[in-house]
Formats: structure tokens, sequence, C-alpha cells
């Protein structure tokens, strides 16, 4: 399980048992009561825009409208038609996931300020929609909703409680559990790092929209659950102001933490019972305190109760590198591992990438170089699938890749570093290795931690195992997001500027890392600036320079090239 | 002394990339910074302008005036200025307005004589002070860079990678256009790629390899020397 | 027709200019502010202020709104919009909305403002004070935000066209990091735009304050639909965000005028949503604009 999600557990079963103890003893008391079935009711609706919003970093100002779908759906079966309360409920939910899924396809094609004004627009076109429909009550909306039967009892009252309260903690387990499984480590990459995710394997796309029907069903619920124990529903109940407030108890209460929606939902309920004689001042109060979360205590209530996540766990010694360990690789094949032909790239008017054309043989390790603004990334993103090419193909051990999203590519095979180190910043070096493997492979969470460890292992890194790679030196970077490219055994590697930023000492791990995993039979492709590494591990050195293949040849011949000269150096006069 | 940085370490994050670089530029003359790409030469740049990596240790001393303790923009107030890379033009406005904002942090009185000699030194802008910025060739926007800054009546120009993505011809008009500027008194400080060709131009080169200086001395002396070819493709260093 | 049309123009103004004023906060800092409407209604009730209180006519307290709308722009720069600068898009919403809160309800606790609306003296004339034209009555006011409107936009104009300090304005939200290097301060200019911004919306919540009242809670509906206009007209272009509010205005009144009252705000929301999916660059910008 995520580390961050430690506190979280931990902090579930506590808060559910202080509100039902608090239920037991204040029973009697119907202000109370009251107060905290609508807060369990709201909980349910904040998970799931705790999760969107902390978990796979979206925004939307459009949750107020899936529990007004919820909530319609129950209101309209339950009286025009005469359902039961359940079967209604169940009708509620789905529909609102539904939409969820709409919304989320929609959500794809923006990010931030956008996308949360097109949640917004959605939002308030549910509204209208609601205030003009007339099956549904029109302006007026529908009354005298029965209460929910279960067997004998009436939810009503003290039974409304629990039944909120019930439903609140079955959904916030289930939300741990998703979060603590596989799907728990893609989101939390994503949250990270989108790009990253997307080239180790996660299907970001998917998994937005995963996270967008599960917070649109938890808001139908929500809503469902609402108008049982309200008895009527109105087209105004659904605005933007019930939006807001779901987004003020995510953010105070913390985002991306269950029990942090719980907190948020509890202190704006009992706001709400307590504020009464003060209603513009609580407001304002409200606005304050965001900002002052927002800017000074980014973790919100849960993150202040939590406190700051371990800083540096442990400082071991480092395990000694365990080489034989590596297995060598066994061939899938008998197609080259990378053929590129004609690929060609165009920013605007620049030509980044003309026309190159190269294939790699197997269990090879191959250096492209060249001058800053030679097309060197730009072919590597092309390669795994970040931005479409303009012309050319690319075919990744027989199969052609064009127009394949990153995580596809990853599947085939192919691992990937990028210039900076991109690791997730707020994962363990552990985990970040882990998320990996289970984006990319089939087993289940135990065995990709005891790959995942294994890896670490033969890079001798077990001992930052459950350092935050935000607390790693920017060497051991490099090697945590080497050791994430190769855990899940590729057979074609890219490595861009490994080197960079590295020291003489760090340079002859990083050399002999590289060439071990070679000795595996992975096919390694290298942009690197380092000449005097290029020119001791290459097999073979392509020189690219204004988007075109100046030369390619063994390092020798480069080194002697009078082209490459020229190109880094100058013309001698 | 011009400017006068020494023992300087400087990084991003936690990534250190200047492990302890001195470097000094006297009043005329054109100093070059050649280097392998990664070396740190353009951090260098950024670390005397203020613009992003954090000092850690060593000091910038600029016409007097200690650069660590002033902002960028106070930096250009002093006459320090920086054609940083990707030349960082106003895209959205005209060639002209590039021109006179770069007398933003300089008093207005001479603007129009100043933005006349500027038109006089490139024609080929000065045929186009009405266009867009963003519409300029790659060279011209060069040349617009340039002379923004010279419009704040610079003491010194700190010039990185001028001739990235241009056209050899263009290269060589730029470099003259440099040397000509230092001739008429303006100390430069060049960071360039392009190692033969600025040293050819430049009166003293430092040569950066991994953050640190691995050879430094008078231009003519270094384009004879075989080291800098070795640091460059990776040969032997002689060590 | 006409008539709705003059009318649709007439809170058009309002809208055009929250949209200029988004655009420009979102140009100087990368922000988009959920609160600007708030800022239209606080404008109008400035002038409420000075009529009401300091009994001045209200050509002056247009003045003096617009003067109060510029040092509370600086206020809410200093003291939201900088300290959150740092943290993610997301948390800049929020933070917009949390200031939104505090206008939306805030001014309610000013005594001489309270939640409702209020009526606010037309510029002149009385305020119902209309004139026939082509079928149709128009008030006079209009014709004033009609004119003050140009004005405004005239002096916008110019500013950032032709005075010195308006183009550095333009060349630090251009490009900061090019501005520093030639001495710009680009927080001092920042903090111009969004007073400008914000100074923009108190005068348009005082030249059409006299036809649709000043305070009550109406500032979220405009921002949207002051998002609507930069969206649809183009969130970089400035003609664009004008254009695009005065057309939200219109198809309002249209709407209302053809349907049922309640029906035209959906689907004036909802020429949002599809313009955001089919041309999100809006109807007025080039993509070569348009950055990210």
């Amino acid at each position: 399980m995520i580390a961050r999600l430690h506190a979280d557990a931990r902090a579930i079963p506590i808060l559910l048992a202080l509100v039902g103890v608090c239920g037991i003893v204040a029973s009697s008391n119907a202000t109370f009561v009251q107060a905290a079935t609508y807060a369990g009711i709201y909980a349910i609706a904040a998970i799931g825009l705790s999760l969107l919003l902390g978990s796979v970093n979206q925004i939307s100002l459009g949750q107020a409208a899936f529990f007004g779908i919820g909530a319609y759906a129950v209101a309209y079966l339950t009286t025009s038609a005469n359902w039961s309360y359940w079967p209604a409920l169940v009708v509620g939910v789905v529909l609102a996931a539904f939409f969820g899924v709409v919304i989320g396809f929609i959500a794809l094609r923006f990010h931030g300020h956008y996308l949360a004004m097109a949640t917004l627009a959605f939002n308030l076109i549910c509204v209208g929609i609601f205030h003009q429909w007339k099956l549904i009550g029109g302006a007026v909306g529908i009354n005298n909703i029965p209460f929910a039967q279960l067997g004998p009892i009436r939810i009503a009252g003290t039974p409304a409680f629990w039944f909120a309260w019930i439903a609140a903690a079955i959904v916030a387990l289930l939300s741990l559990r998703l979060l603590r499984g596989r799907m728990g480590y893609a989101f939390e990459a994503i949250r990270n790092d989108e790009l990253a995710a997307e080239v180790t394997g996660v299907p970001t796309r998917r998994c937005k929209i995963v996270a967008f029907t599960y917070a649109g069903a938890l808001a139908g619920l929500s809503g469902a659950m609402y108008v049982a124990v309200i008895g009527l529903m109105a087209p105004d109940i659904p605005g933007v102001g019930l939006t807001v407030d779901l987004l003020l108890m995510v953010v105070l209460g913390g985002m991306g933490s269950v029990s942090g929606a719980i907190i948020g939902a509890c202190f704006i309920g009992f706001l709400s019972i307590t504020g009464h004689s003060f209603d513009n001042w609580r407001e304002v109060a409200y606005g304050v305190v965001v900002i002052a979360v927002v800017v000074a205590a980014p973790g919100g209530l849960f993150g202040l109760i939590r406190g700051r996540a371990r800083t540096r766990a442990t400082d071991g010694a480092p395990a000694p590198r365990i080489e034989s360990a590596m297995a060598p690789l066994v061939l899938h094949s008998n197609e080259l591992p990378l053929v590129v032909s004609g690929v060609t790239k165009r920013f605007g008017g620049l030509i980044a990438v003309d026309a190159v054309s190269f294939a790699l043989e197997y269990g090879t390790l191959t250096s492209l170089i060249g001058p800053n603004g030679a097309g060197k990334t730009t072919l590597f993103n092309a390669m795994s699938g970040i931005g479409r090419v303009n012309s050319g193909t690319i075919r990744i051990a027989g199969t052609s890749v064009t127009g394949w999203a990153p995580h596809r590519i990853a599947r085939l095979g192919v691992g990937r570093t990028f210039q900076n180190a991109r690791l997730f910043d707020e994962m363990t070096v552990l985990e970040n290795v882990v998320a990996s493997v289970l984006a990319l492979t089939r087993v289940n969470e135990r065995a990709a931690n005891d790959r995942a460890r294994e890896t670490l292992a033969r890079l001798g890194l077990e001992h930052l195992s459950t350092t935050y790679a935000m607390h790693l030196p920017f060497g051991e970077r490099r090697r945590v997001e080497l050791a994430r490219a190769i855990a899940a055994d590729p057979w074609l590697l890219l490595v861009d500027e490994p080197a960079a930023g590295l020291n003489a000492r760090e340079r002859t791990t990083l050399q002999q890392d590289l060439l071990a995993i070679r000795g595996r039979g992975v096919t390694i492709l290298l942009i690197e600036h380092d000449m005097k590494l290029v020119m001791s591990i290459s097999d073979r050195v392509m020189v690219l320079q204004f988007g075109k293949m100046i030369a390619d040849g063994t390092a020798g011949a480069i080194r002697n090239d009078p082209l490459v000269a020229a190109a880094y150096l100058g013309i001698a006069s | 002394m011009l400017l006068d940085v020494r023992d300087l370490r400087a990084g991003y994050g936690q990534l250190d990339v200047l492990h302890g670089v001195s470097v000094y530029v006297d009043l005329g003359e054109l100093v070059a910074v050649l280097g392998p790409n990664g070396a740190g030469k353009s951090t260098l740049l950024r670390a005397v302008s203020q613009l992003g990596p954090a000092v850690r240790g060593g000091s910038i001393v600029f016409d007097g005036h200690d650069l660590l303790r002033t902002s960028t923009e106070q930096g250009v107030r002093y006459g320090c200025l920086h054609v940083a890379e990707g030349r960082q033009l106003f895209s959205e406005l005209t060639v002209d307005d590039n021109l006179r904002l770069g007398a933003y942090a300089t008093d207005h009185k001479t603007i129009e004589r100043d933005l006349s000699s500027v038109y006089e030194r490139f024609p080929e802008i000065a045929r186009r002070r009405s266009a867009v910025a963003f519409s300029l060739s790659g060279g011209e926007q060069q040349m617009l860079a340039i002379g923004r800054a010279l419009m704040a009546k610079p003491k010194l120009l700190m010039l990185d990678e001028p001739s990235t993505g241009l056209a050899p011809q263009v290269v060589a008009k730029i470099f003259s256009i440099i040397g000509d500027l230092c001739r008429a008194g303006t100390a430069v400080l060049l960071v360039e790629q392009n190692a033969y060709l600025a040293l050819q131009h430049a009166d003293r080169a430092y040569v950066l390899e991994n953050g640190a200086t691995a050879l430094s001395g008078c231009a003519a002396e270094l384009s004879a020397d075989e080291r800098i070819k070795a640091i460059y493709l990776g040969g032997a260093t002689g060590e | 027709m006409l008539q709705l049309i003059v009318a649709g123009l007439t809170v058009g103004s309002g809208y055009a200019l929250v949209a200029l004023g988004l655009h420009i906060i979102l140009r100087a800092t990368r922000i988009i502010n959920f609160a600007q409407g708030e800022f239209l209604i606080v404008g109008g009730l400035f002038a409420l202020t000075f009529v009401e209180v300091l009994h001045v006519n209200v050509w002056i307290a247009l003045l003096g709104s617009t003067a109060c709308g510029f040092i509370l722009g600086l206020v809410f720069e200093r003291l939201i919009l900088r300290p959150a600068s740092r943290c993610s898009e997301i948390a800049l919403t929020i933070v917009t909305i949390g200031a939104l809160y505090i206008l939306l309800y805030g001014h309610a606790l000013v005594p001489l403002w309270g939640s409702s609306p209020h009526p606010l003296p037309a510029f002149s004339g009385e305020g119902a004070d209309s004139f026939a034209f082509g079928g149709a009555s128009i008030p006079y006011q209009s014709l004033w935000v009609f004119l003050l409107l140009a004005l405004a936009l005239a002096v916008m104009y110019a500013f950032f066209e032709r005075t010195y300090f308006g183009k550095a304005i333009r060349a630090a939200a251009n490009n900061p990091i090019g501005a520093r290097l030639t001495g710009i301060d680009v927080t001092q200019t920042r903090a111009i735009s969004v007073a400008i911004s914000i100074a923009l919306c108190a005068f348009g919540g005082t030249i059409i304050g006299p036809i649709t009242l000043v305070g009550g809670a109406g500032g979220t509906a405009i921002a949207i639909k002051g998002f609507v206009g930069a969206i649809v007209g183009g969130f970089e272009s400035p003609v664009g965000c004008v254009v695009g509010g005065l057309l939200v205005g219109i198809v309002e009144k249209l709407l209302e005028g053809k349907f049922e009252y309640g029906l035209a705000d959906p689907l004036v929301y909802s020429l949002l949503l599809v313009t955001l999916l089919v041309r999100p660059q809006g109807l007025f910008a080039s993509r070569v604009g348009v950055r990210d």
C-alpha cells in the first residue's frame, strides 16, 4: 500500500468510531442528529470529489449536478412511478455514473481552469434543465417523497443518521480499498506526474474516466440518499452553491484523502448548525479559511493532524549490488527491436527531426549524440508515443506503433527515462518502481513488491526503498528512474542524458549499470553529452545535427569524423 | 575589474551544476565561456543575472555592486545585460516597442537617439520596425535581442549562444557585430558551443567541463590547444 | 427585436467588461479569477455609497467607484493572489472561489449595502426615461452605457497600445523573463494589471447599475457569463473578450424573449460547453497566439 495512505487507513476507523459514539451519546438531540445525518450524506460525495481532485488532479465544479441527477431519479421514481426506494437508488447511482463517464470523456480534452469552467457549465445546464423539465416538477420540484423503508424500520430521524453513516463507512472503506490496489498506484502516479505515469505504462486517460465515473456515482448516491431523508427535491438544491460546499469540504479536509473528506464534511455540517444567526459572517469565514488553507496548509485539516510525511526514513549503508541476479532476457521475436524509417517532426516552421532512419540490433548499446537542439529528445518522444510525427514510421519488434499512446508502447516492452529524471516525487522509491511493475504486468501487488525490491537490489538501491523520491539527491534520482524503467523487464530501453549532473563516481556506477543491463540482452538507445562515457561504452554512435543524421558508426570512427568535429567545435580556421 | 565571479557554486533544486567557477571580465574585453553541453555555461550567466539558479557559495561582484544581494532588474540598472537563451523577446510586440522597452531601466531622455543608433547598427531590423517580433527570422530575432539590450546602455553584455539555430552566414554577421560592440567599449561575456568561432573573436576564454573550469587563457593560445578537442569529443584529456 | 438587442447590449456591456478584466488578469498572472463578477457588484455599491452617503453627483461617483476598484484590486492582488501564486492551477481556482465568498457575503454585512439590490440614479433624467426608436423604447441610460463602454475601451486601448508603461505591462505579460531582463519590475506590473482589471469591473458595475440595480447576489451569474463571453470570443484576445461579452448579452436577451425566462441561461451555458469543445481558442483568436 502507498505510504501516504497509511495515516488515512488508520484514521478512517477512528473517525467512524468517533461519529458512532457521538451518534449514540447525542441521539436525543434532534438538531445534532439532523446535522450529522447530512454530514454523512455529504461525506459520500466529498470522498468521490476528494479522489478526483487529490488522486488524479482533476478539478470538477459540477459535482452538484451528479448529486441532482441521483436525487431526481429517486424523487421521480418513488413518487410518480411508485417504485420502492432501493431499486430507485440503484437507478440514480447508475445514471449519475453514466454522466460521470460522459463528463470524464469531455474532461480528457481540458486541463485546469478550462476543465473547471466546462464542469461548471455542466452544473449550470443541469440546474437549468431541472428548472424547466415539467416531468420532474419544474421550478417547484418534487414534494412528498416517501421515507425509505428497510424491513420494519422507517429511515428517518435516528435511523437516518445510521443509514447515512453506515453508507459513508462502506464508501470510505471501499474507496480506501480502491486506492490501496493497482488503481491506487496508477492514480498516485498520475497525480505526481501524468507524463511519467503514461510512459511507465499507466493508461492515464482510462484512469481519469474511472475517477470521474466513481466521483459521479458517489455524488449520485449522496443525492439519492439526501432526497429520501429530506422528503423533497427542488431544482436549486444541486446548484453551484452545493458544488462549492463540496469543494470546500474537500479542500478544508485535505485533498486526496478519504479521512480528509469525512473531516471536511463534518466540519461544514457542524458549522451549518452553529452558524444560523451569523449566515453571512460564516460564509465570509469560509472564504478566508479556504484561502488560508490552500496557501498555508495545502494538506488541509487532515494534513495538519497527520503532520508532515516522514522526511527521510532510513539512510542505511548502500547494500552491495547483486550482479548474479540478472538472468538473461528471453527474446520473443526475431524482428529487429527498433526500426525508424523516414521520421519527420515539425514544430511550426521548424523541422526538429528531418527524415531520420535507422535500425537497432538486439543487445546493442547505441548512443545518439549531437549539439543542443539537434532533435534528439524529440526523436525519443516520437519513439515513446509523446506527440505525433508528421511523417515516417516507427516499428518496435515488428509492430508499427505510429499513433499509439505512450502506455501501450511501454507495454510492448519499452522502458524510458527522462532528461530531468521524472520520478513520482511524493511516492517512496519502492512505490515508484512498484507503480510501474503493476501498470506493465499482471502480477499482484505482493509479487510486484518482490520484483521491485529485486530490481532495486540489483542496482544497489535497496537501502533507499522507503525514502520519498523528493528527498533523493540528484544522482540517486537518475538511478531510481533507471530502476523504474527496467523493473518490468523491457527489451528496449531509451535513456535520455543519464549522466548530466552526476559526479565522476556516479558516472562510473552508471556506466556499470548500463553495461549490466545490456549484458542481459536489453537493447539500449542512449542520448548523452558526456563523450567519455559515450565513447567508452557504445557499440555504435549516431550523430544528429539540425534534425538530420550526419554520421553513424563506431566510437572511433565518429571521434575522427571531420563533420562531427565541425558540428561540435565549429570549423577551425 | 567589471565582473568578478569567484568560486561560484550554484544549481537547481538538488542538482549542483557549478562546483566552484571563477571568471572575470575587464572593461572592454570579449571573454568567451566554452564547453560541451551540460557543462554549466548558461547556469553561470543565469546566476550572474539572478535568473533561477540557487547560489550556494562564492561571490558575484559587478562594477562594485554585490549582485547576489540584488534583483535581476537592479542588475540591469547597473548595466549588466543578459541576452538569454531563447532570446526572450516580447513576441507579440513590434520591433520598435521591443527596442524602446529595452530602455525601461534607464532614463528615457536619449531614447530616440539610442533607437536610431541601434537601427543604424542593424539595418535588417530597421526595415521591419513595425513588424511583430514573432514574425522575424532567427537572425533578425537575435539582432533584435542584442539591440534591445543595447538600449539599456550596458557596461557588460552577456550573450548566451547567439549562434544557436542560425545559418553560418548569419552567425558570421552576428559575431562581427559582437566584435564591433566590443571595440566600441562594451565588455562582452559570450557563452558559445561553437568553440573555434568564439575563439577567433575573443580576447580570453574559459573552458568549462562538468561545472568546473578545465582550461582558461588567452584565446590565441587556447585555439591551438588539442585538449579542447578532447573535452568536446571525449578523447583523453591528458590527465 | 431591436428592443431586445439594445437590452442585450446593455447587460452585455457588463459582461464585456468582466470578460476584458478576466483577460487582463489571465494574461498577467495566468489566473482565472472566479470572483470577477463580485467586483462588478461591489463597484456598483461603491457608487451607491458615493451617491447616498456623500451626496455627490453620479459622475463623481463613477470616478470614485473606479478609483476604489483600483485600490481594491491592489489589495486583492497583494493579500490573495500573490501569496497563492505558487500554488497549482486547481488551488488557484479554489482560492479565487474563496475570494468570491468573501466578497459575496462580505458586502451583505456592510450596513448600507445589505444583501438585496438597490436602485442607482440614472446618469441623466429619471431612471426609466426612454425614447422611441424604430418601434422600440430605448432607455437613455443604455445610450450612456454604450458611450461609456466605448470610452473605457478607448482609454484601455490608448493605455496599452500607446503609452510606454502600458506597453511594459503587455511586455511583462507576454514574456516575464524577458521583461525582468530589460529591468521591468514584473511584480509591480502584475499588481497594476490586476488593479486595472478590477477598476474596469467597478466602472462597469456603476454604468449598468441604473438599469440592473446594484448589489445583491447576481455576481456569480455575471462572472460566469463573463467567462462565456471570454471563451466564446477567445480568452487570449481582448477584442474577442469584449465582442464575446456583448454577444452573450444579446443572445441571452433574445433567448429570454423567445423562450420562457428560465430557459435562456442553460442555453447560454451550453454555448460555453459547445465552444469549449469545438473551438477552444474562441471565435476571434487565432491558434497562433494561443499558448500551452
